[in-house]
């Protein structure tokens, strides 16, 4: 049985896969250096064959199958990508372009969302946590006073703690105008205004009774912590105006923006955070380019290119591309041919995620797939082995189990990393 | 019926047939919206049927029946040289042109595992050229290097068919592969013409696999390719079907209908004869057959199912549907709502606005004067955004998204009544049935306005112009109304249970007598606490035995390292027969017979040889890391000094009973555990003054009457029973949303074991809020052992989470207890799904003995035997028939099995569950989970149980026993939670901090701020049907929010005011995702609690002196600043303020207050938002659509308009005082 089909074998399954493979040679536990995920989320489903796994190009109006644009050459020989990622090319060498995942959920996007963000199908009895979570759970944030997970994005339930529970949960903010919801200050709240609050909240708080129950005690010392938390220092991270206007220009639009904002997060202490490009009034359908969405695809395409772009070259400069992984992913990919309005569909055997940084060995590509980009022809990538790539990148020890109460849950589901990229 | 007989045996009967009769269809399986008790072809109009011909109704979009196959060379398999015959009876309801509606085919079902267009065989409709042809098609092999890349598909189809509307026809072709010139097709016994297209005639054989047979749908269950309508006598040969026997299948009264015979109906304005004065007569008619074109001259009426009385003409919404138990149900769309009066109009042309979603028609005085057309489908988002219709004339309502406007004309030729109808058929096969706003005005005789139409007469109500805040006032006395006109349906459905559950009752009653007694012991008055003072006495007799330093170091140094390392196998269960959790068990050993403890020689002791093993293999315990030698020198020294187990030390503080609360804290607490939110300040104020002694039993049996006690209970069951219910299409193990079933059934009081039984029976609407949404689990391999999971949780603290794929490591459950309670779910035995089996890999690997055991053999079917009898007393016998209407029902006899008295352990679970709730921790502890748990007060929980059972097992009674208790009155400092069972006194209830869904509730409450957010809906228009999007209504409680998660990342489908109400509740534990059942929920403080309370929008809402809110109306009439405090701190924690506080407040009131209010001369208007374009599924792929809601998003951040009355200076030092009141501890921990 090879791999794909033992996969195929188990789907639902979820431990099956560790258990059975265990019976094999053991390999050394892979472990790399990054300290930080910043996670690049494209919802709707990146088409690959239109950024990083170019092909010849089709024509959407004769509905002739292939890639909507021409692709170009990058700083790795033999590894072209699409001509709107010109300022990502000359960096494909801080870059694997993992051409080669594949799942079996395809039209839903709500499965396959579930799918790429907690790496399991849906369990009728397990709530599995995000891969977000799970390195919350695992690493913790870097500072005290930091929470462990951002997500730049709408609250999803995918993007959740599971069974881990809320610790390993995500602190939101939808837009880089607005601090994390909870955390700051409402709009024209001036600090004289907060200051006579906080002196008359002082005043009633003072009043009771001394408590001696632990739980009533914590919650006041959360209420300090609150405090504490909105103040100056933590909400510093969230103010980009504090950037040089060259850098926030380089970022570009909102989505550069909430990479800067990514950035500045890692450098306070945040293990991982989530970076949606929901620019939807871009094209209205966001990367879910069927029929006339793809029309304006190129300008999502370049609108990530910038600040993708940026996000390395500046993380470069400040010393922390080595210590921070950038991951790409999506739904799903989409296939070389056209739908009725021009547009494409769905594709999940074959497509790409992106990795860079973290301090991987780095070579471009990995993975290959057919003259279409339909079906991968070498170096098949799961998404238990894309999850076990990023757990070892980041430290986490991919073969461990949860606990959701006493069940042991594999952390993934028998993935085993990329070993090309480490060492 | 399906017959299936093996291939050679030559008959003139089918392979297979289905007549979709009342008997079982054992091969083949319903999927989606499938039913089979539609009407078929009956006589007189189709003699050859039976009078009472039953179809198969099919609701499109994939809808069908499914036949696996069996395997290579199977009866469905057909190859060149085969003979095929394929048959239906067919009656086409909905279609779209170009649509191509499968009847039944093999093959291309999209399923895995298949190569594509793998089209054994198909016989299909296709909607070409107004009518119905013929289709015949199948596949062969693809050639990659063919030109044309349908080459490989055959396709024949009829030159002529039967057109639309023309009812049941019957449908054949024959065929035998290989041989493409014989293909012959029939349509009501009439030989069809046709010809072969697509990759032509072809002398090439079929592609042939193990893909199933599906009827009534292919292609994944795409909605082009799937059917809609009716099915009967659908039958499959192996052989040609004579042409003789072909003539004859069909037989009308009357011959073929072809071509659409029948003519519309007549437009006639319906006959209604005298109609209620000053009412507007509304009746509604379900079944309608189609939604864009009214009855034909042969079709009739369906029965009326509903009347509502109202004022205008004005219908919000359709009446709620209920089944004859009183159970919420679907209505059958499309519906005909009628609206009929008799209103008084001046003689004279007028001009009338007619505003509806569907297919709708007015008429005045027996002329058609205005009609909207129906309602049509969504491309999928992508449809443009439309801009806000202008008002017929300045200052009115514009038309709602998604409704259509029209103007007309009526000519009164003399003042007097005026009779109008509005007939509009709401809702479709493809769409939710909500009317929207179903409004008819006409024009004031000033020419300046429009008026909502009302009935004349005396009893018409004051006129309502066509504006916003008249419509806004007037549909909310309609909604009132049709609210009323629901419960009275659903009780009245609901009193056809009710002798029946006296019945229930009454033999609870004559169980419990046969019981043995139970006796309160002596002492304090309530019972509770007479029980509760007996457990001290007994306990302090027990601990004057040893002395308390003794006894300390053992409980708090020796024990707990038992407790923690031993006794999840050897005490809760016995693994290798050996129990720890007593002295005398673990001085008797187990199956080894070796005596785990030696009291004296620890080195003797198997306890301390197996803890100290250096095999992992043999080291206990089996998993985690090994106990530390610290923790191994206590007990070994505890042995050596000779093992004692003392009884536990008592300290004082756990046994010493807590002050009685005063008034003030006593109030806050009982409001906030019966109704869910804190006593307004009239309620304090009038409660504080009472002097009478009985005033608490008083305020109880009130608030135990209130209705809002079904908000306050249902978020706890819609957590317990995993309601998880999602806007849009279901996914993510999501429910129906059966919050409705169980708010309904808490209004109207029903007893636990009805509510309990009518979960478990399912009934009603899966997607609109039956009970039957519980039996719901999208995406999940094994639902109804997903259901047998939360009912074994919720209502006999069984826990099975771990049966799903194997036995339980630390419990006595094994596998098959879960799938036998699937199995009488499912009415039949069941087997565990591939996805949920544990591979035998898994074992081989492993050298110790597993903790986990499979004892249940794979693909072993599990009946449905009551694998829960000596847990819980009662037994699957025919004493149980008694309690049963129909006792050979397996899901009947589970919710009798759960409910019936000798079952013991319900009534003690659910007890303990209110118990848990009202006294912050349980007598068994978890609650959900009783296995191997020791009760606190065994004697007290069995006395609670009877008094529940005796007394109809009412929940209120049951909170009145509670509430009434000195116990439950105490002082908030009880350590029972974390306490062992034998240290659980409830000398104090626990500190409790207020629920998530309190939290929202109260802040509400306080501002006196109605919550304001959009209704919970991505489909705003009712464009698509409930399989796929619902609306869950605008929340009014906390409760009623849902995950507002749709995975998808699209600004266009946030709904940004309900996501910040759902932040705050998330902050404080709420998740609208409740993929598992959940007693406990984290319970943790975090920095985001306080954080909402102090930064959210939401707080920004509450705390602002609103337009409207009851916060500004009392800053506006306050007397004093030293009164509006007093006020602030009665609304806001239900006590008088201490001079220090009311100092604190004071100080921020006090300047500027004498000039606070604006004279009125410089008030200035409150700004309002311009209206923007709305948002729904159907345009949210647009560009716009995003920026809209972000702009919403703004808007939501802003808050809400200020009173205008109030100076801005004093108003903010106000909101910084209810800002300061929100964010301290007190305002969201109980009393």
């Amino acid at each position: 049985m090879n791999r794909r089909e033992f996969l195929n074998a188990s789907v639902g399954a979820a431990w099956l896969p560790q258990w059975a493979r265990a019976a094999g040679a053991p390999s050394p536990l892979l472990k790399g250096k990054a300290e930080h995920v910043i996670s690049i989320w494209l919802g709707g489903g990146m088409g690959q064959i239109d950024t990083f796994d170019p092909k010849r190009r089709g024509d959407p109006l004769k509905k002739i199958a292939g890639s909507y644009y021409d692709s170009i050459p990058t700083a790795v020989s033999g590894v072209q990508i699409c001509e709107h990622l010109k300022r990502t090319a000359p960096l494909m060498d801080r870059v694997t372009a993992v051409r080669s995942v594949f799942h079996d959920v395809i039209d839903e996007h709500a499965a396959a969302t579930n799918r790429m963000h907690t790496g399991r199908s849906v369990s009728g009895s397990v709530a599995y946590p995000s891969l977000g979570s799970v390195v919350a759970h695992e690493r913790r944030a870097l500072q005290d006073g930091v929470p462990p997970y951002v997500l730049i994005g709408y609250p999803n339930v995918t993007r959740g703690p599971g069974f881990l529970g809320s610790r390993a949960g995500y602190l939101y903010l939808t837009d880089t105008r607005h601090g994390p919801a909870g955390l700051s200050r409402p709009e024209g709240m001036g600090a004289d205004r907060q200051a006579r609050r906080d002196a008359l909240l002082a005043d009633l708080r003072g009043q009771g009774a001394e408590v001696n129950d632990a739980r009533l005690r914590d919650y006041e010392a959360a209420i300090d912590q609150s405090i504490r938390l909105s103040g100056p220092d933590f909400t510093r991270s969230f103010r980009l105006n504090e950037e040089k206007a060259t850098l926030r220009e380089s970022y570009g639009g909102e989505f550069g923006q909430r990479c800067l904002l990514a950035r500045r997060l890692v450098e306070s202490g945040v293990r991982f955070i989530e970076v949606s490009h929901n620019l939807n009034f871009i094209n209205g359908t966001g990367w879910d380019v069927h029929n006339g969405g793809i029309k304006e695809q190129h300008g999502l395409i370049a609108d990530l290119d910038q600040a993708l772009a940026a996000l390395i070259t500046d993380l470069e400069a400040k010393r922390l591309l080595d210590r921070t992984l950038i991951v790409i992913t999506s739904e799903f990919g989409r296939p070389p041919e056209f739908d009725s309005g021009g547009g494409r569909g769905h594709q999940g055997r074959a497509f790409t995620c992106v990795l860079a940084g973290g301090g991987l060995r780095h070579r471009g590509a990995f993975g290959e797939t057919d003259e279409l980009s339909k079906k991968i022809v070498h170096d098949p990538v799961s998404v238990p082995d894309l999850f076990a790539t990023i757990h070892a990148a980041v430290g986490v020890d991919y073969t461990k189990n949860l606990y959701d109460g006493d069940r042991p849950v594999p952390i993934t589901d028998g993935g085993r990393p990329i070993s090309v990229l480490f060492g | 019926m399906c017959a299936l007989v093996s291939p050679n045996v030559v008959t003139a009967a089918p392979v297979a047939r289905w007549d979709f009769g009342e008997e079982d269809v054992s091969r083949v399986v319903p999927v989606g919206a499938v039913q089979r008790d539609a009407v078929g072809p009956r006589p007189p109009e189709f003699p050859d049927f039976e009078i009472n011909n039953t179809a198969a109704q099919f609701a499109g979009v994939g809808a069908h029946f499914a036949l696996a196959d069996t395997g290579t060379g199977s009866v469905l398999d057909f190859t060149n040289g085969d003979a095929i015959t394929l048959e239906a009876w067919v009656k086409v309801e909905d279609w779209r042109a170009n649509d191509t509606l499968y009847v039944i085919g093999k093959g291309r079902t999209g399923a895995a595992g298949f190569i594509a267009d793998n089209q054994n065989w198909a016989l299909r409709l296709r909607a070409i050229g107004g009518q119905f042809s013929l289709n015949f098609l199948f596949a062969t092999t693809r050639d990659a290097t063919a030109s044309k890349k349908d080459a490989h598909w055959h396709r024949w189809t009829s030159a002529r068919g039967f057109g639309p509307n023309t009812g049941w026809h019957h449908v054949a072709v024959t065929y035998r592969f290989g041989e493409p010139g014989s293909i012959r097709g029939w349509v009501d016994g009439k030989l069809q013409p046709g010809s072969w297209d697509m990759g032509g005639a072809t002398t090439a054989a079929p592609v042939v696999d193990d893909d199933a047979v599906w009827i009534g749908s292919s292609m994944k269950g795409s909605a082009s390719a799937s059917f809609r309508g009716a099915m009967d006598g659908v039958a499959l040969h192996r052989d040609i079907v004579s042409d003789a026997e072909l003539k004859t299948r069909y037989r009308r009264v009357g011959g073929p209908v072809l071509a659409n015979a029948a003519p519309a109906a007549p437009v006639v304005m319906p006959a209604l004869g005298v109609l209620p004065v000053g009412r507007v007569l509304a009746t509604f008619y379900e079944g309608m057959p189609a939604h864009d074109r009214w009855l034909l001259a042969t079709e009739k009426l369906p029965a009326e199912n509903a009347r509502w009385m109202g004022t205008e003409f004005l219908l919000p919404r359709l009446p709620q549907r209920f089944d004859e138990w009183g159970i919420r149900a679907s209505w059958q769309a499309p519906v005909l709502a009628r609206l009929a009066a008799d209103v008084a109009l001046p003689a004279g042309t007028h001009r009338v606005v007619l505003r509806a979603r569907g297919l709708t028609r007015l008429w005045a005085n027996g002329a058609v004067v205005a009609t909207t057309r129906a309602q049509k489908s969504d491309s999928g988002g992508h449809d443009p955004i439309t801009r806000i219709a202008a008002p017929p004339l300045p200052g009115l309502r514009s038309v709602i998204f998604g409704i259509e406007e029209v103007f007309g004309e009526v000519v009164v030729p003399a003042s007097g009544p005026v009779r109008f109808v509005v007939e509009s058929l709401v809702g479709g096969k493809r769409y939710r049935p909500e009317p929207g706003e179903l409004t008819v005005a006409v024009q004031t005789p000033d020419g300046r306005s429009y008026a909502v139409l009302q009935a004349g007469g005396a009893a018409s109500g004051e006129p309502v112009a066509l504006t916003d805040a008249a419509v806004t006032a007037a549909l909310s006395r309609a909604e009132a109304s049709l609210g009323a006109l629901d419960d009275a349906t659903r009780r009245v459905g609901g009193a056809t249970q009710t002798s029946f559950w006296e019945d229930r009752h009454e033999a609870a009653r004559q169980w419990s007598q046969r019981q043995p007694r139970l006796v309160v012991p002596a002492g304090p008055a309530h019972p509770i606490d007479a029980f509760l003072a007996a457990k001290v006495a007994g306990a302090e007799r027990a601990a004057a035995q040893t002395p308390l330093a003794e006894a300390q170091k053992f409980h708090e140094e020796v024990l707990p390292i038992l407790r923690e390392a031993c006794f999840r196998c050897h005490g809760e269960k016995e693994k290798g027969g050996l129990k720890l959790n007593t002295r005398a068990a673990a001085l008797a050993g187990g199956e080894s017979k070796r005596p785990a403890i030696v009291p004296g020689q620890a080195a003797a002791s198997e306890l301390v040889a197996r803890i100290k093993h250096p095999d992992e293999e043999e080291r206990m315990p089996p998993t985690g890391d090994a106990l530390t030698p610290a923790q191994i020198a206590v007990l070994a020294a505890w042995i050596n000094a000779g093992a004692e187990w003392p009884a536990p030390p008592l300290p004082p503080e756990i046994i010493t009973p807590a002050p009685v609360l005063g008034d003030a804290a006593f109030l806050r607490r009982v409001y906030f555990d019966t109704v869910g939110v804190p006593p307004a300040e009239r309620d304090v104020r009038s409660f504080l003054a009472d002097r009478s002694p009985d005033k608490r039993e008083r305020v109880i049996d009130r608030l135990l009457a209130d209705e809002r006690w079904a908000d306050h209970w249902v978020s706890y069951w819609q957590d317990v029973l995993a309601e998880n219910p999602s806007m849009l299409k279901p996914s993510l193990n999501n429910t129906g949303p059966f919050r409705w079933y169980l708010y309904d059934a808490l209004r109207d009081g029903k007893p636990m074991d009805q509510l309990v039984t009518e979960l478990i029976l399912l009934r009603g609407s899966e997607r609109e809020g039956g009970s039957a949404g519980f039996g719901m689990a999208a995406d999940n391999d094994a639902p109804f052992a997903a259901k047998g999971h939360v009912i074994a949780t919720a209502f006999l603290g069984i826990e099975l989470q771990c049966a799903r794929c194997h036995d339980s490591p630390y419990h006595s459950t094994k596998q098959r207890d879960l799938y036998a309670l699937a199995a009488f779910f499912a009415r039949k035995p069941v087997t565990v799904p591939n996805s949920s089996v544990v591979p035998a890999a898994f074992f081989e690997k492993k050298a110790r003995e597993s903790l986990i055991k499979v004892t249940l053999p794979p693909r072993e079917a599990v009946a449905p035997i009551w694998p829960f009898a000596s847990l819980t007393g009662v037994t699957d016998d025919a004493s149980l028939d008694g309690l049963l209407r129909q006792p050979q029902d397996k899901r009947e006899r589970l919710a009798a099995l759960v409910t019936a008295p000798a079952n013991t352990r319900f009534a003690q679970v659910i007890v303990n569950r209110v118990w848990k709730r009202l006294f912050g921790a349980g007598i068994v502890e978890p609650a959900h989970d009783w296995e191997g748990r020791d009760v606190s007060h065994p004697e007290l929980l069995a006395w609670l149980a009877r008094e529940f059972v005796v007394n109809n097992y009412d929940l209120r009674r049951l909170a009145r026993l509670l509430l009434t208790s000195q116990s439950y009155q105490r002082a908030a400092t009880g350590r029972n939670l974390s306490a062992p069972a034998a240290q659980r006194f409830f000398a104090a209830p626990e500190p409790r901090r207020l629920t998530a869904e309190q939290v929202v509730d109260s802040l509400f409450a306080v501002a006196g701020q109605p919550i304001d957010v959009e209704e919970i809906t991505l489909d705003g228009e009712a464009r698509r049907p409930a399989d796929s999007f619902i609306s869950l209504g605008v929340p009014r409680r906390a409760w009623m929010f849902a995950s507002l998660s749709n995975e998808r990342d699209r600004p266009s489908l946030n709904l940004p005011r309900a996501q910040l109400v759902v932040d705050v509740l998330e902050a404080f534990g709420w998740s609208g995702s409740r993929q598992s059942p959940r007693t406990d929920r984290e319970s943790e403080a975090n920095v985001l609690q306080p954080g909402v309370l102090a930064n959210s929008v939401v707080s920004l809402w509450v705390t602002r002196a609103a337009v409207g809110s009851e916060l500004a109306e009392l800053a506006v009439n306050a007397a004093s600043p030293e009164a509006l405090a007093e006020s602030l701190f009665l609304r806001f924690y239900g006590r008088w303020p201490s001079r220090a506080e009311r100092l604190a407040v004071v100080r921020t009131l006090t300047p500027g207050f004498a000039e606070r209010v604006l004279p009125s001369n410089e008030v200035r208007p409150v700004p309002r938002w311009p209206a923007l374009p709305a948002v729904s599924w159907s345009n949210h792929l647009v560009a716009e659509a995003n920026s809209i809601k972000l702009e919403l998003e703004q808007r939501a951040r802003a808050g809400p308009p200020a009173d205008p009355r109030l100076r801005p200076a004093w108003r903010e030092s106000l909101e910084d005082a209810a800002w300061g009141l929100i964010n301290t501890r007190e305002f969201v921990w109980l009393p």
